[in-house]
C-alpha cells in the first residue's frame, strides 16, 4: 500500500472536497468582502461590522466560552468514567461503551428538546426541588448559560468518551502493574503513566466536543434562548431574517476561523506533550 | 374518529375520484409552511386540483424567509413555482422581483375574495389573527399590550423577536400602547430593558409553542390558528383580543418568476381559494382562517366573515420593511443587557 501512486486513492473525496467545501468557501469569503450577495462591488463594511463592534465580539467570546467549560466539564465525568472502564471486566466494558454511544442513536434535536422538558419551570428539576422543599420557588434553569452547558454537557458526551475510552483501552495493563510494584502510589500512576498514554484521545475528545459545542446552533438557540448570544445564530439570523450575506459571511468565517484557532492551539498542546 | 383516520377519509374522498384517471398529468412545485400548512394541503389541496386540473403538486416545505432565501440564491431558476408568504417577506420578494406579474382574472373564483385581496403581485389565501395568548389556569385574562409589562405577566411571558410577521406586528402594538408609533420602537426598547430580567423565556418563534406547552411560558403573542391548535392537543390555552383591537395580516400566493408551469400554477392558487377547499381547511383539524367570503372562520377566530377584517389594525409594510433590520439587531442587543 506504499506504492508512489497510492495519493489517487484520496483523489475522489480530495475532489469533492475541493468542488463542495474549498469552492464554496472562497466564495464565502469573497461575499465577506462585497456590498453584497452579486459580488459585484467590494467593501470591509461586514468585516467593520463584526470586528469593530463590541456586541460581535462579546458574541464571539461567549461561542468560545461556551465550548470551553462544555469541553471542561466533560472532561470532568468522562474521565473517571474511562478509569473504571479501564479496570471493568468484559461485561461491564460492554455496558459502559453501549452507554456511551446509545445517546448518538438518538438525533440530537430529540436529545435537545428532552432538555427543555427537564430543564424547564415545570420540569423535572424544579418540580423535584419544589416537592422535597429544597426551593420555594422554580428556579431558572432554561435560558441560562449553566442550564445550555448541563444539556450540551450530555448531548455532546459521547464526543469525548468514545476516542478517551479507545486510548484508555490501548494501554497495556502490565504498565500499571510495573508502576505500582516500583511503589507508586495510584495518584502517581495515574498522573504519570495513564495521563500521558491517554493524553491523544483526551485531545481528540476535547477538539470534537470544542466544535461540535460552539457551533449547536438548535441547542444554543433552543436551550440557551434569546438573552444569550452566539454566533451560529446570528449568522442564521443574517442569512435568513435581514438577508445581510456579507455580514453573514464575515460572521460565519469568524466563527470557524476561532474555532479552528482553539482547534489548533489543542493539537499543538498534544503534540508538544508528546514529545516531553 | 381520530384526527388522522379522519385525515386519510377527507383526503381518501377527495382523491378517489382522480385515481387511476388521466396519464401525464402536469408537475409543478409549490413551497409551502412546514408543519400544519404542509399536512392541510397536502391532504386538502393536491387531491382537489388532481381532480380537477389534472396537476399533481410537489410540496417543498419552507418558512417564509427560507423561501425568500432559497429563490435569491437560485439567480433566476425558480426553485418551485409557488410561494406561500407573510405581509414582510411579501415586500421582500417583490423588491427583489422574485414574482411574475398576477393576473387576478386567470382564477375563475375571484369572485368569492373581497375587493383588493387578488393584485397584480399575488392573492392571499388565507388570514391571521394576531393577538395574546395565555393559559386561563395560571393568569387572569390581560386586557391589552400594555399588561405583558406589569410583573405577574412579564414573569410568565415568552419574548420573541421581529423576525416574524407576527412577532413584529406584536411588538409594534405593543410599542403604540407604550406611546411609541408604527415606526418609533424607542419606547418599546426601553420597557423591554426593564423587564428584560424577569421575562420567562426569550427565543425563536418555533420554540413558542412547545415553551407554552411545558409551562415555562404561560403568556405570548401568537395567531388564533396556534392557540386552537394547541388547545385541540389539550393544552389549557386561550386568545385574548388586546383593548386596542387583534391585529390582522393575510398570506398572499405568488407565481415566481421564469416558472414554466404558469397555467396549473394559476389553477392551484384558484384551487386554493375556491370554496371546498377553503372549507375544509377552516375545520378540524387545519383551523385555517379563510379569505373566502363564503366561509365562516372557526369558533375562535374574532370575526364571522372576512369581510370584517377591515375592522381590524392592519400594518403597513412597506414602511416596516426598511425597518425591520434595524430593529432585530437592536432586540439582539437589548436582550443580550
Amino acid at each position: 500500500m506504499n506504492g508512489p501512486g497510492v495519493w489517487r486513492l484520496a483523489l475522489p473525496l480530495g475532489l469533492a472536497q475541493l468542488m463542495f467545501f474549498a469552492a464554496p468557501l472562497l466564495i464565502l469569503l469573497g461575499t465577506s468582502l462585497a456590498t453584497d450577495e452579486h459580488l459585484r462591488e467590494g467593501s470591509l463594511r461586514a468585516w467593520r461590522e463584526v470586528l469593530g463592534d463590541s456586541f460581535h465580539i462579546q458574541s464571539v467570546v461567549n461561542t468560545l466560552r461556551l465550548g470551553a467549560l462544555t469541553v471542561l466539564a466533560t472532561l470532568l465525568l468522562a474521565v473517571p468514567l474511562a478509569l473504571v472502564h479501564m479496570a471493568a471486566g468484559p461485561r461491564l466494558k460492554r455496558a459502559i461503551l453501549i452507554a456511551a454511544v446509545l445517546p448518538l442513536l438518538t438525533s440530537v434535536v430529540v436529545r435537545t428538546f428532552s432538555w427543555i422538558v427537564i430543564l424547564g419551570r415545570e420540569g423535572v428539576i424544579n418540580s423535584t426541588l419544589i416537592a422535597t422543599g429544597l426551593s420555594a420557588t422554580p428556579v431558572a434553569l432554561l435560558q441560562t448559560e449553566p442550564g445550555l452547558i448541563l444539556a450540551l454537557t450530555q448531548i455532546e458526551m459521547p464526543l469525548m468518551l468514545l476516542p478517551l475510552i479507545a486510548a484508555t483501552a490501548r494501554i497495556d495493563p502490565s504498565l500499571l502493574d510495573a508502576s505500582t510494584s516500583l511503589g507508586a502510589s495510584l495518584a502517581r500512576t495515574l498522573s504519570r503513566v495513564v495521563l500521558p498514554l491517554a493524553l491523544p484521545g483526551l485531545i481528540a475528545g476535547s477538539t470534537l466536543v470544542f466544535a461540535s459545542a460552539a457551533t449547536a446552533f438548535i441547542s444554543q438557540s433552543v436551550i440557551g434562548g434569546g438573552r444569550l448570544n452566539y454566533l451560529p445564530a446570528l449568522v442564521w439570523q443574517q442569512a435568513m431574517v435581514v438577508f445581510d450575506w456579507p455580514l453573514a459571511a464575515a460572521m460565519a468565517l469568524t466563527l470557524m476561523g476561532s474555532v479552528l484557532m482553539v482547534v489548533g492551539a489543542l493539537n499543538l498542546l498534544g503534540r508538544g506533550a508528546r514529545h516531553a | 374518529m381520530s384526527l388522522i383516520q379522519r385525515r386519510g377519509l377527507l383526503a381518501a374522498g377527495l382523491a378517489l375520484p382522480a385515481l387511476g384517471a388521466r396519464a401525464q398529468a402536469t408537475q409543478m412545485t409549490a413551497a409551502v409552511y412546514p408543519g400544519g400548512w404542509d399536512e392541510a394541503l397536502r391532504a386538502v389541496l393536491a387531491p382537489r386540483l388532481l381532480q380537477q386540473h389534472n396537476v399533481t403538486v410537489a410540496f417543498d416545505p419552507l418558512f417564509a424567509v427560507d423561501q425568500i432565501a432559497k429563490a435569491r440564491a437560485a439567480r433566476g431558476t425558480p426553485p418551485f413555482d409557488v410561494f406561500v408568504l407573510d405581509p414582510g417577506p411579501r415586500v421582500s420578494g417583490m423588491d427583489l422581483g422574485l414574482f411574475e406579474t398576477f393576473d387576478p382574472a386567470r382564477l375563475p373564483s375571484r369572485g368569492v375574495l373581497p375587493a383588493g385581496y387578488a393584485d397584480n403581485v399575488g392573492a392571499a389565501v388565507a388570514a391571521q389573527v394576531v393577538g395574546i395568548a395565555y393559559n386561563p389556569q395560571k393568569v387572569p385574562k390581560p386586557a391589552g399590550w400594555r399588561d405583558l409589562f406589569r410583573p405577574e405577566y412579564a414573569s410568565k411571558l415568552g419574548l420573541t423577536g421581529f423576525g416574524t410577521t407576527f412577532g413584529t406586528i406584536s411588538l409594534i402594538e405593543m410599542a403604540k400602547a407604550l406611546g411609541g408609533s408604527e415606526t418609533n420602537m424607542d419606547p418599546l426598547f426601553a420597557e423591554l430593558r426593564r423587564i428584560r430580567p424577569s421575562v420567562a423565556a426569550v427565543a425563536q418563534p418555533a420554540a413558542m409553542p412547545g415553551l407554552f406547552q411545558q409551562g415555562q411560558i404561560d403568556v405570548m403573542y401568537t395567531n388564533t390558528y396556534t392557540v386552537t391548535l394547541l388547545r385541540s392537543r389539550g393544552v389549557p390555552i386561550a386568545f385574548a383580543v388586546p383593548e386596542s383591537g387583534a391585529a390582522a395580516f393575510v398570506t398572499t400566493m405568488h407565481i415566481a418568476k421564469n416558472s414554466r408551469n404558469i397555467a396549473a400554477a394559476y389553477q392551484y392558487i384558484d384551487a386554493m381559494i375556491s370554496t371546498p377547499v377553503q372549507t375544509a381547511l377552516s375545520l378540524d383539524p387545519y383551523f385555517f382562517v379563510p379569505v373566502n367570503k363564503e366561509v365562516t372562520p372557526g369558533a375562535d377566530v374574532p370575526m364571522r366573515s372576512i369581510s370584517e377584517i377591515t375592522n381590524f389594525v392592519t400594518h403597513d409594510w412597506t414602511r416596516i420593511n426598511p425597518l425591520r433590520a434595524g430593529w432585530i439587531s437592536r432586540f439582539n442587543r437589548e436582550m443580550a443587557g
